[in-house]
């Protein structure tokens, strides 16, 4: 931030709600469920679900893997298919933005396969691929890619034009513009393209686990479901939402790192 | 949220007429289009034809006619229009029950201060999770009816809605309100005259994100559970072993949703014409 902060101090009032609000929340789904408001078949309970979360740790039944095991499966295909994403995502993005030909080579692929929904490759990869770990990849790649490209595409496009007209008054070739210019200016961009690719994945992960896998968090959901165990889905859906979460802050403070010196 | 201002100053752009020569038509972006679109089926429909990835992948052409034959024949008793009404009415329905809580619910909490820190927190709860980790509660919940698949359309959707909205009205410049006050203006005026035209494109934005999670979500239930849809087209191809079947319906799940987000794009237009874009994209 370049502007100095200035403190204001917030009411107590508005330090508390927030924190009422919550245990409300917490106690109001506790109640629910303990009451019998709505049946345990449909929903657990915040200390049935905990308590889970503790059987979990340790006891692969009735899904046959530990929590762990699952999480970590879900975060290698993740993990894969989000850095193949950007490997290949950035890059052409990047060229996209800048150079002509390669804008009309790659363009009308790309927007055809912009509007489809990843999951709707669920069958094509099944066919392709089996229900291995590169079929889910391969849908978490779908996924990861296409923020990745829109992102470093506008980020190339929101270049300063008068950086570069000041450039190519100074005799700048084409490809010197490109990474010394283009790509420089577009790297917030190109930032929060890492953010919301990983929420495109992460999102796209649970759903390519839903259809076809033996194991992974979103495989637990899946299980919780046809097992008529709300407690398990509802600690499928925590551990994913934590994790989505816990992921986003490091990169958070990666890209704070990165790109301390940046005006945005 | 990125705002769009790409540069203060005007510039102008002279056509100049160029000279018809085969480098320039190489360079050309829209003959590039042309060839490249050329160039993709070509190799799709030769790599079918040649079944080098066996027989998982159909041709064009079967595509084309396999699109045909369902557009008269009947699936479960619905012709292909029928089955995209089915997933279009679903969205519809979630996406307007979405947006009508949603974005004023955004709005009301990026303005009062007390309601945001009740709602707020709990809002961050739910932001985190997946929609698609919703259809397995939801099936829970309501059957495997459309309550259900409503009922994910409307968590999913619900999310940006919100945060956009919200969002919106957060990152107005303050010199704006600055204006309105040193012009006299009451606090109502700042609402009216600054917050809400400020935040529309913003929540427009919002609006577009929701709609592609809505065919996200729909397609995750059609997927999972469903007797009608493109969702269970797809899946009906998947069982059949027939990928013509399977590729035809992702080409009109991406006709559909672009139409859709096209057809958003333009009420945008109509409704917010001070909206400033990158061109282009």
């Amino acid at each position: 931030m370049a502007y100095q902060h200035v403190h204001v101090k917030t009411p107590l009032s508005l330090k508390i709600l927030p924190i009422i609000s919550i245990s409300l929340f917490f106690g109001l789904w506790e109640f629910v469920v303990q009451s019998g408001i709505v049946p345990e078949t449909m929903l657990a309970s915040p200390s049935q679900v905990v308590k889970f979360f503790i059987y979990k740790l340790t006891e692969p039944n009735p899904d046959g893997a530990v929590l762990s095991q699952h999480a970590w499966m879900s975060l290698k295909e993740a993990g894969t298919g989000y850095l193949l994403s950007l490997l290949v995502g950035l890059p052409l993005g990047l060229l996209m933005g800048w150079f002509t030909t390669v804008r009309g080579m790659f363009r009308p692929l790309f927007e055809l396969i912009r509007p489809i929904p990843p999951i709707a490759w669920i069958p094509l990869c099944i066919f392709w691929f089996g229900i291995g770990l590169w079929g889910k990849v391969f849908i978490i790649w779908i996924a990861g890619i296409v923020p990745c490209v829109i992102n470093a595409w506008v980020g190339v496009k929101m270049t300063n034009p008068t950086l570069i007209q000041m450039a190519r008054t100074y005799g700048a070739s084409d490809w010197q513009i490109f990474t010394k210019i283009c790509v420089p200016s577009a790297l917030p961009m190109v930032f929060g393209a890492l953010q919301i690719a990983l929420v495109c994945c992460w999102t796209n992960l649970v759903g390519a686990e839903l259809l076809a896998a033996d194991q992974g968090l979103g495989y637990l959901i899946s299980m919780g479901r046809r097992l008529a165990m709300p407690e398990m889905v509802v600690l499928g859906m925590v551990t994913v939402g934590l994790g989505g979460s816990l992921i986003g802050v490091i990169i958070d403070v990666l890209e704070k790192r990165l790109l301390a010196g940046i005006r945005r | 949220m990125s705002t769009s201002t790409v540069a203060n100053e005007i510039v102008q752009n002279v056509r100049e007429k160029k000279e018809f020569s085969l480098l320039a038509l190489i360079r050309n972006e829209y003959f590039l289009y042309v060839v490249s679109s050329v160039a993709f089926v070509a190799i799709w429909h030769w790599v079918a034809a040649e079944q080098i990835l066996g027989k998982s992948l159909a041709t064009p052409y079967a595509v084309i006619k396999e699109l045909y034959r369902l557009t008269s024949t009947e699936l479960a008793g619905q012709t292909l229009w029928g089955h995209i009404w089915a997933s279009t009415q679903r969205i519809l329905i979630g996406f307007i029950l979405a947006s009508l809580v949603g974005v004023p619910l955004g709005l009301f909490m990026a303005l009062n201060r007390t309601a945001n820190a009740i709602i707020k927190p709990v809002f961050d709860l739910f932001k985190p999770m997946p929609p698609i980790a919703w259809v397995s509660i939801a099936i829970l919940w309501f059957g495997i009816g459309e309550a259900s698949k409503v009922f994910i359309i409307v968590i999913g959707t619900f999310v940006p809605c919100l945060l956009n909205s919200y969002n919106g009205i957060r990152l107005i410049e303050p010199e704006l309100y600055d204006v309105v006050r040193s012009l006299g203006g009451k606090s109502r005026d700042e609402i009216f005259q600054v917050s809400f035209p400020a935040a529309f494109p913003a929540i427009f934005a919002g609006l577009q994100i929701s709609l592609s999670i809505g065919w996200t979500c729909v397609l995750a239930a059609e997927l999972v559970s469903a007797r009608s849809g493109l969702g269970w087209i797809i899946v009906q191809g998947m069982k059949q072993t027939k990928p013509e079947m399977v590729i035809g319906g992702m080409l009109i799940i991406a006709l559909v949703a672009w139409l859709s987000s096209e057809a958003l794009a333009h009420l945008e237009k109509l409704l917010c014409p001070w909206k400033r874009e990158i061109e282009g994209l």
